[in-house]
């Protein structure tokens, strides 16, 4: 069966904060993330975040993956980490991660994403993850 | 057999969706699906940015058009930031970062059309040049 591709996105702005992706850049009410139809297997996700680097500091950062879309409960997964020493100039690019997971899911149920900074406060990171389903 | 499509574009205000529908000296390359290819086996991005403006983002692209059988598809595939140096100092050069999918699995529809488009959300970093390449299989 083919693949399809779920993706959402948003602001982290405080550490230790759990802030739920919700918008998908120009689409800023795409509405719940659902398991689509004959979908069971959560293959794996595909995740990336950037930092204003505003805060001489580091943290990581990790996603929660919740929600009834999970039979088996919410999922943790450590999506990378960012430090500076000074927040006076910086310029970053990086490449997204594909993390295999192979976790069933229950087709129309809503899965929850949400990306949280751990460790110190880097700044203001924006998160972007995909759902790969299969 | 294999074959493939690559597109290019600037991308250069944020929460947007720009079709990419370039290809340097080629201007208009065909975004129609070649015959007997019916997936998509591998996707190849990658993203610059210049940094101009102090932010954060994250790159996708959106995968539609009537050739796509399952809806548009979108996938992350890169993040930009930058905080932007004192005035005249000097800023290192930022190599973009380029993400494969090896095995990406779509189903597509030949000899229909496709449509790639690119998108950054988070917060403005100046202008970004996306590339995107296609790799059909059966």
């Amino acid at each position: 069966m083919a693949k399809l591709y779920r993706s959402r996105e948003g602001q982290v702005t405080a550490v230790d904060t759990k802030s739920q992706l919700t918008t998908l850049g120009s689409e800023t009410a795409p509405g719940p993330l659902l398991v689509p139809s004959s979908i069971r297997t959560l293959k794996a996700i595909i995740a990336v975040f950037a930092t204003d680097s505003s805060v001489a500091a580091d943290g990581n950062i990790i996603v929660r993956i919740e929600g009834p879309g999970l039979p088996e409960g919410p999922e943790t997964i450590a999506i990378g980490s960012h430090g500076v020493a000074v927040a006076t100039g910086g310029h970053g690019s990086r490449s997204a991660k594909r993390f295999e997971l192979d976790i069933p899911v229950t087709s129309g149920n809503e899965i929850l994403i949400f990306a949280e900074n751990v460790g110190e406060d880097v700044g203001t990171e924006t998160v972007g993850v995909t759902l790969e389903f299969v | 057999m294999a074959r493939t499509i690559t597109v290019e574009g600037d991308v250069n205000a944020v929460d947007t969706r720009v079709l990419l529908t370039g290809q340097g000296s080629v201007s208009a390359p065909s975004l129609v699906v070649p015959a007997g290819m019916t997936k998509i086996k591998k996707i190849i991005m990658t993203a610059a940015a210049d940094g101009l403006a102090a932010g954060e983002a994250v790159c996708f692209i959106r995968l539609g058009g009537n050739a796509v059988l399952g809806g548009e598809q979108t996938i992350m595939f890169g993040g930009e930031d930058s905080a932007t140096v004192q005035a005249g100092s000097d800023a290192a050069p930022s190599l973009g970062s380029l993400f494969m999918i090896d095995d990406a699995d779509i189903d597509v529809r030949p000899v229909d059309t496709i449509s790639i488009a690119g998108e950054f959300a988070g917060v403005d970093v100046g202008d970004t040049a996306f590339a995107v390449t296609l790799i059909y299989g059966k």
